[in-house]
Order: structure tokens, then C-alpha cells, then sequence
């Protein structure tokens, strides 16, 4: 039964991997191989068995670093690493509240579920199905550690070991929940076991570390090497190093030095590997009808994930409230903005708000650890600063509430009686206006600090502000416009999602159409920023830089405006023009 | 309403509708069929305006659908096999963004009257995702009946219906013909082709096989009077050699 299980696996593999040599007919996708194969070759593949002070070829990359582990570090590094997989597996643990679901397609249920197969036949499936992924991940992870020196073959089985474990660990936990469930064991009694338990164990060597070493002193934590000395402290002696005496186990084969070493470590290793294994084989759960339900949500979220559509994608949609009361007559395009902002409040949800504040506090904190001593205000309009650049770099790629969501239904877009800019401008206003909203907050947030910071420059500074206001919102309309007009130049490079086209084409793909952009933007600021330089100077001596500074910004604006207005009505000639009927993204 | 002259459409070297000429007047019914790969739904997206013609014209109510395309497409309605809809758009949401597309001043009324009409009134605020699919193509209906068009396009239209769906949905169209829109039907259903259409267009290969009434059709492929239904018809019309398609043993035997 197992072989023809295998013959299932082997020929999808197989038929997948002929299908896209085959489709590297396709100049677009023998570019992109080409490209992504250079990229990978340069930055991954030529350190893969090469030892780390290998001369590079080309000296165009980043170069290799030694961090070979030393020998009295090594311990440490076994304890660090053993502590994540502590993490990672007390997580699997404590978060997930389902019942075990083995992750099916729609086709293998349909017909492995029916067929005359143990269950045990079927997770058999679904470990091989497994390893397949774990493989390339093995590979990947080993392209990217082999950079720090090490050997790429211990690297390469030592990563598939640790990942093989945890993956053995997470169908054994979720079999291990079912039954606790079906025992009457709730999702919250179980979590707060682990916690309580996870709690003793960090309280343990707590007590130890309080009674045996000395108080840690500012000494201690005043740079990294101070820190991982205490932490060596901590964890080579004492509970710690019995309590992730498993987790060691694991980790040890990878950070082995030469082969001796890995056997010797090995066998320990797959000795919990195969305990995993039978731990798994010998659960008898019921996860057939958990299954078969995943394997439609499944199906749905890849059917939308496949459409572009990655809203559709999401689970537990709510329905949210237009931002303004659309009137049934007026301009056209104000019905697509209003759309399309009902659908970036599905994107920036009240989780993505708490995240966004969580991380930038904990930015702002680090940064005031830095910076201690000196002006915080400073710190908090560098902040500000960095805020605003990443608005702009990766504004225009977290909303995509425009043609890139819309795509999928170009069709039912090009019924409706509008014209061609007036589509392209009603598409592009949504993730402008919440853009350009951002910013003047931040801007706003940032005149506030100027009063505060140490100098006199408060003039200067509110001229930049004002500058950057005016010019903010054009150049978000510039930004949004670029990868609207790639999406609808090239609608079968652009990646839809996590099932979009995969591997070194892809890559390849990405990164040309990266380069493309960034050349565009760059040809399109030209003017923009000869204008501006021209105007500042012009006036920089006559007036001073307060004032030449937002007129300068406004000469600028005029230019980006110009250039906007002319984009949109390009767009919208591109969306006229584009055939509906074009190879979707996959 | 809607005049085709010499529409073709060529995809690379590829001729998917070849020189199709035809007519429909206000009120007519006309059933579209033809086997897979015929032409069907790239005839409809020209008619529609979602893709432009290679060659020919097509004009909706007098107007060029590609010069003139505003004025064209605000007559006309279309919808696909599948209800597309806007996956984070309410229902309601749903109207007022067509409403304000379409400019219909007075959509919540007509819209009201509609989602009563196609009974999902009770289901104003939701989400695609929250209707069954019968459902959305009752939104998906209610949104292209909006603006009240003098053009409609179905494609397979009875497509994941219930029988009373499907009922309602023959009643709805036959309701439109009479109120005088003309209608265009994309279906491989022959029976509801012939319970409810007035004209018949069989296309093959891109092609038109045959235009004409029900009765002229029947009377073209059948050797004696009522000798053949618009199955043995349909088989007549698009086997290579014009002869009926050899009966069909039963799949079980009794």
C-alpha cells in the first residue's frame, strides 16, 4: 500500500519539477532562472563546500564571516539553541487549539480517504509527503549557516535532524491534544499546565542561579559578551543543563566540529527521532474528519490565495463600515475609493494597530537604551524619521488595495461604464490617502518634537516638515503607480501569495521586477529633484533655507504632480488595454 | 438593441469567434449555444466590452462598444457563470457601490425592491463569504439589475441554483424580456434554451452556424415536420457531417 503512496509522492514531485523546466521555454521564466540562479549562486551556492576562507570569485557579495564556534562556547551554543527548540516546542504546546489535523489536499482526501488505507498508512503519507519540504528547508537553512563556516554536510543532516524531530513533535502534540480533549481536558486547563509546568522549570533554575552565583551586577549586562558570560553561568551548570538535556540532544549533531563528533552525537539523536516516530505511529487518534475540514478551508484559501485575492484568503472576515457615506451620484471613481477603503479597514485591523505600537515602543525603548543620556526627543524624531522612510519603501507594498487586489476581477471592472483613468484613479486613492494620512501623522508628531530637540534650528526643521507634507502625498501616488502599472504590464510575474510561483525563477522574477521599479522611480524623481535643487538655491540667499526649503518642496510637488497626473492616465490605458484573457499568475 | 458586424476575435493565431454577424431587438430572448470551445464567452465578453474585438463592431443600443463605450455599457448587464463579488463589500454595500457606479439616483428603493424580489433582503449586512452560492448569484443579479439595463448577457445563469432558484430565475428573465430587454443567453442547458428563448445562435469553432427563431431552426435541421428536438437539432447542427449523434446506451443496466 505504501508504494503506491510513494508512486503518488515521486510522479507529483516529478511531473511538478518537469512542468517548470518546461515552462523555462517561456523567456519571462528562463530570465528570471537565469537571474535568480546568478543571485543564488553568488550569495548561497558558492560557499556550499567551500571551506569559509575561501577567496569569492567575484567580489561583489557580502562577504563570508568566520564565526566558528570556540570550543568553550560551544557548550553555551548547544544550551542557546536547545532553549529555542525549548520555545518553539513549549509554543506548539500552548497555542494551537484544535483537534489534530493531518493538512490533506482536496484530491488526496477525495482519494485516500475512501480507499481501503489505515490511518497508519496515512500518516505514513503525510511524513513522507513532509519530508520533502523539510529537505529543501534542510538545504536552505544549510545554504545560509554553511556562510558561517562548518561543514555543509554536517550542517545539512544536522538540520534535517532538528527539523525532522520538531516536526515528528508537532503530529505528536496535536494527537496528544485530541486526546486530552476527548478526555475532557480543555484547551485552557492544558495550556495552563504547560505554562505552570514551563514556569516550575524556569523557576528552578532561577532558585539555582539566585543561590549559587552572585547577584548579576551592571557589570553583567553592559555588552553582549558580558551577557552571554552570565548566561553561560547560567545554563552549563545546574538544573538548565539537565532540563534541556533532550532539546541538547538535538541541536549537538549540527554544531558538531568534524564527523567524529557528529556520529558520536547522532545516535543519541535519532534515538529520539525514532521514539517521536513511534510515539506518532502508535497514536491512535481519529483526525480523518478534522482533516477533511481543514482540507477545505485549505482549498478555499489557496482558491483565493490563487486569485490574488488574499483578503479571501483570511479567516473570520467581518463585515467593517464605509469610512464616509457614498452618495449614489458624483464622480465614478470616488465608488472604487470608497471600496477599497472599506477593504484596507480589513487589512489594518485593531491587531495590526496594537502590533504596530508594541513594536515601535519596543524600537523606541532600544533606542533609548542607546541613546541613553542623551536628548529623547532626538531619539523619538529619529524615530519619526525612520518611520517616514519605511512608509515610503514599504507603504505602497503592505496596501495593495488596488488593482493588485482587483486583478481577479478585471473583468467585471472593465463592465463598468468609466473610463480607463478614472478605474486607474479610483483604484490607487485608497492606499494613498491611508498612506499619506500616516505620514502627516508622523509629521505632525514630529513638529511637535522639533520644540524639544537641543539647538536652534526649530525654523528649519518646521520647513522640512511643511516641505515633506506638501510632498508626501504626490509622491505616494508615484509609488502606488509603479507596481499598478507592473501588475497590469506583466499580470503573470506578479507573485499572488504564498502559492504563487516558486524557486529560482521566481526569485528571479522578483528581483528584476525590484530593479525595474526602483529605475522607474528613479527616472521619475529626476526632474522632481532638479527642480528642487534649482529652486533652493534660487532662494536659499535671498530668503534663507526656511523658506527656500517648502518652496522648493512645492516647485517639486508641481513636477511630481505632473508626472502623477500623466501616470494615471497611463494606468488607466494600461487597464483599457489589458486583456483579461492574459496567463493568470499561476 | 445589439448589432454584430463581422465580430472576430483572434487570440495570437488562434481565431476563437469568427465573422459573427447577428442582431437582437428589445424584448427578444436569444439562446447562445454551441460545444465547449465554440466561442460562447468570448462572444459575450466582446458584447460586453471586456475584451475588444480584433475585427467587426458591435453596437449596444446605437452606440460603438469600443468608441463609444460609456454610453454602450450603461445599457448593459452582464452575468458571468460564477457571481464575481467584492469579498470585504456588504450586500447593501454592494448596491450602493454599483448605485454610485451606474449613477442610479434611486437604488434604495430599486435596490430594496430587488433583494425582496430575489429574497436575500434579510441578508443586508453580509459578507460574500457569508452566503451560500445561490446567494451571490441573487447579489450578483440584484447588482446587474441596478440600473435597470436595456442589454442582458447570461452566462449559464442557472449554474448552482436550487429548482426554485432555477424557477425563479427563468420567471426573472422572461419579466425583463417582456419589461423590453434584450436578452443573450450562454448556456449549455438546451431545455431552458428552449423553454424560454425566442432565438436560437449555434456557434462551432468561432463560427455561427445558424441564426434564426426557434421554429426556423427546427424547421432548418429537421427533415420531417417535428421530427427533432432542439437536442437532435443542437447534434444535427454542430456534428461534422450534419447527421444525428448515434443514441446513447444507458450508463446502468435497468
Amino acid at each position: 500500500m505504501i508504494a503506491a503512496l510513494l508512486y503518488l509522492q515521486y510522479h507529483s514531485f516529478r511531473n511538478r519539477l518537469v512542468s517548470r523546466v518546461k515552462r523555462l521555454k517561456q523567456p519571462k521564466y528562463l530570465i528570471g532562472a537565469i537571474v535568480g540562479g546568478i543571485y543564488f549562486y553568488f550569495y548561497f551556492f558558492r560557499y556550499l563546500f567551500r571551506g569559509y576562507g575561501g577567496r569569492p570569485v567575484v567580489n561583489m557579495s557580502i562577504p563570508v564571516v568566520n564565526m566558528s564556534i570556540s570550543p568553550e562556547h560551544l557548550q553555551l551554543v548547544e544550551l542557546l539553541g536547545a532553549l529555542v527548540l525549548f520555545v518553539i516546542v513549549l509554543l506548539a504546546w500552548i497555542i494551537p487549539h484544535e483537534r489534530a489535523a493531518l493538512t490533506f489536499t482536496e484530491a488526496e482526501v477525495a482519494f485516500l480517504f475512501p480507499a481501503p488505507l489505515t490511518r497508519r498508512n496515512l500518516i505514513h503519507f503525510k511524513l513522507v509527503r513532509s519530508q520533502l519540504r523539510i529537505l529543501f528547508s534542510a538545504l536552505f537553512l544549510t545554504l545560509i549557516s554553511r556562510r558561517f563556516g562548518g561543514n555543509a554536510w554536517i550542517h545539512a543532516l544536522g538540520w534535517w535532524l532538528i527539523l525532522s524531530t520538531l516536526n515528528l513533535h508537532f503530529l505528536g502534540s496535536s494527537f496528544a491534544r485530541t486526546i486530552l480533549l476527548d478526555r475532557g481536558i480543555s484547551n485552557w486547563l492544558r495550556r495552563l499546565l504547560v505554562f505552570g509546568m514551563a514556569v516550575a522549570m524556569a523557576g528552578s533554575v532561577w532558585v539555582w542561579a539566585k543561590r549559587t552565583l552572585p547577584e548579576p551586577g551592571s557589570a553583567d549586562i553592559a555588552n553582549l559578551n558580558a551577557i552571554l558570560d552570565y548566561a553561560q553561568r547560567v545554563l552549563t551548570a545546574g538544573p538548565a543543563l539537565y532540563l534541556l538535556y533532550p532539546f541538547r540532544l538535538v541541536v549537538r549533531p549540527f554544531l558538531a566540529q568534524d564527523a567524529t563528533v557528529f556520529f558520536a552525537a547522532l545516535t543519541p539523536a535519532l534515538l529520539l527521532f525514532l521514539l517521536h516516530y513511534l510515539w506518532v505511529i502508535y497514536s491512535d487518534v481519529a483526525f480523518e474528519e478534522a482533516s477533511v475540514e481543514a482540507s477545505q478551508k485549505l482549498a478555499v484559501r489557496i482558491a483565493a490565495v490563487r486569485a490574488g485575492n488574499w483578503q479571501g484568503a483570511k479567516k473570520n472576515q467581518k463585515a467593517k463600515r464605509p469610512w464616509f457615506k457614498l452618495a449614489a451620484t458624483g464622480p465614478s471613481a470616488t465608488a472604487l475609493f470608497w471600496k477599497n477603503l472599506i477593504g484596507v479597514g480589513q487589512v489594518l485591523s485593531v491587531r495590526l494597530w496594537i502590533t504596530i505600537v508594541v513594536v515601535v515602543a519596543i524600537f523606541g525603548v532600544s533606542l533609548g537604551n542607546i541613546g541613553r543620556g542623551q536628548n529623547l526627543s532626538l531619539m523619538a524624531a529619529i524615530l519619526v524619521v525612520i518611520a517616514l522612510g519605511y512608509s515610503l519603501l514599504l507603504g505602497p507594498q503592505v496596501l495593495r488595495l488596488d488593482f493588485r487586489n482587483d486583478l481577479p476581477l478585471a473583468d467585471i471592472l472593465k463592465t463598468f461604464p468609466m473610463r480607463g483613468w478614472q478605474i486607474a484613479l479610483g483604484e490607487i486613492l485608497a492606499p494613498v490617502a491611508v498612506l499619506a494620512a500616516c505620514q502627516w501623522l508622523l509629521l505632525l508628531v514630529g513638529a511637535g518634537l522639533i520644540f524639544y530637540l537641543p539647538g536652534k534650528q526649530e525654523a528649519l526643521f518646521l520647513a522640512i516638515a511643511l516641505g515633506a507634507a506638501v510632498l508626501l502625498p504626490v509622491l505616494d501616488v508615484l509609488l502606488l503607480l509603479i507596481p499598478n502599472a507592473a501588475v497590469l504590464l506583466f499580470p503573470s510575474w506578479i507573485q499572488a501569495g504564498k502559492d504563487s510561483p516558486r524557486g529560482i525563477e521566481a526569485t528571479g522574477q522578483r528581483l528584476i521586477f525590484a530593479l525595474g521599479q526602483m529605475l522607474v522611480l528613479l527616472v521619475a524623481l529626476l526632474p522632481a529633484a532638479g527642480a528642487f535643487v534649482g529652486v533652493f538655491f534660487l532662494l536659499y540667499f535671498a530668503f534663507g533655507p526656511a523658506a527656500a526649503v517648502p518652496l522648493a518642496a512645492f516647485a517639486a510637488t508641481i513636477i511630481l504632480a505632473a508626472e502623477a497626473g500623466f501616470g494615471v492616465m497611463l494606468l488607466g490605458k494600461l487597464f483599457e488595454q489589458f486583456d483579461v484573457t492574459e496567463e493568470p499568475a499561476n | 438593441m445589439v448589432q454584430v458586424e463581422n465580430l472576430t476575435k483572434l487570440y495570437g493565431e488562434f481565431v476563437a469567434v469568427n465573422e459573427l454577424s447577428f442582431s437582437i431587438q428589445p424584448g427578444e430572448v436569444m439562446g447562445l449555444v454551441g460545444p465547449n470551445g465554440a466561442g460562447k464567452t468570448t462572444t459575450l465578453r466582446c458584447l460586453s466590452g471586456i475584451i475588444p474585438p480584433t475585427r467587426g463592431t458591435v453596437r449596444v443600443g446605437g452606440h460603438d462598444i469600443v468608441r463609444d463605450a460609456i454610453a454602450a455599457k450603461k445599457q448593459i448587464a452582464f452575468f458571468t457563470d460564477e457571481p464575481r463579488l467584492f469579498d470585504y463589500l456588504t450586500v447593501w454595500q454592494h448596491l450602493n457601490f454599483v448605485a454610485r457606479i451606474y449613477q442610479v439616483a434611486d437604488y434604495e428603493r430599486t435596490g430594496r425592491e430587488l433583494l425582496e424580489e430575489l429574497e436575500i433582503a434579510n441578508k443586508l449586512d453580509a459578507l460574500p463569504g457569508e452566503l451560500s452560492r445561490g446567494m451571490k448569484q441573487k447579489l450578483a443579479i440584484a447588482c446587474g439589475l441596478l440600473h435597470s439595463p436595456k442589454v442582458i448577457y447570461f452566462d449559464e445563469p442557472l449554474t448552482g441554483l436550487d429548482p426554485l432558484g432555477i424557477r425563479r430565475m427563468k420567471d426573472s428573465i422572461l419579466k425583463r424580456a417582456r419589461d423590453g430587454a434584450a436578452i443573450i443567453i450562454s448556456s449549455h442547458l438546451l431545455h431552458l434554451v428552449g423553454e424560454i428563448c425566442s432565438r436560437l445562435l449555434i456557434l462551432k469553432n468561432g463560427r455561427k452556424i445558424i441564426d434564426g427563431t426557434l421554429g426556423e431552426v427546427t424547421r432548418k435541421f429537421s427533415e420531417q415536420p417535428g421530427d427533432a428536438n432542439l437536442e437532435e437539432i443542437f447534434f444535427r447542427a454542430t456534428s461534422e457531417t450534419g447527421m444525428p449523434a448515434p443514441a446513447v446506451p444507458p450508463l446502468l443496466p435497468h
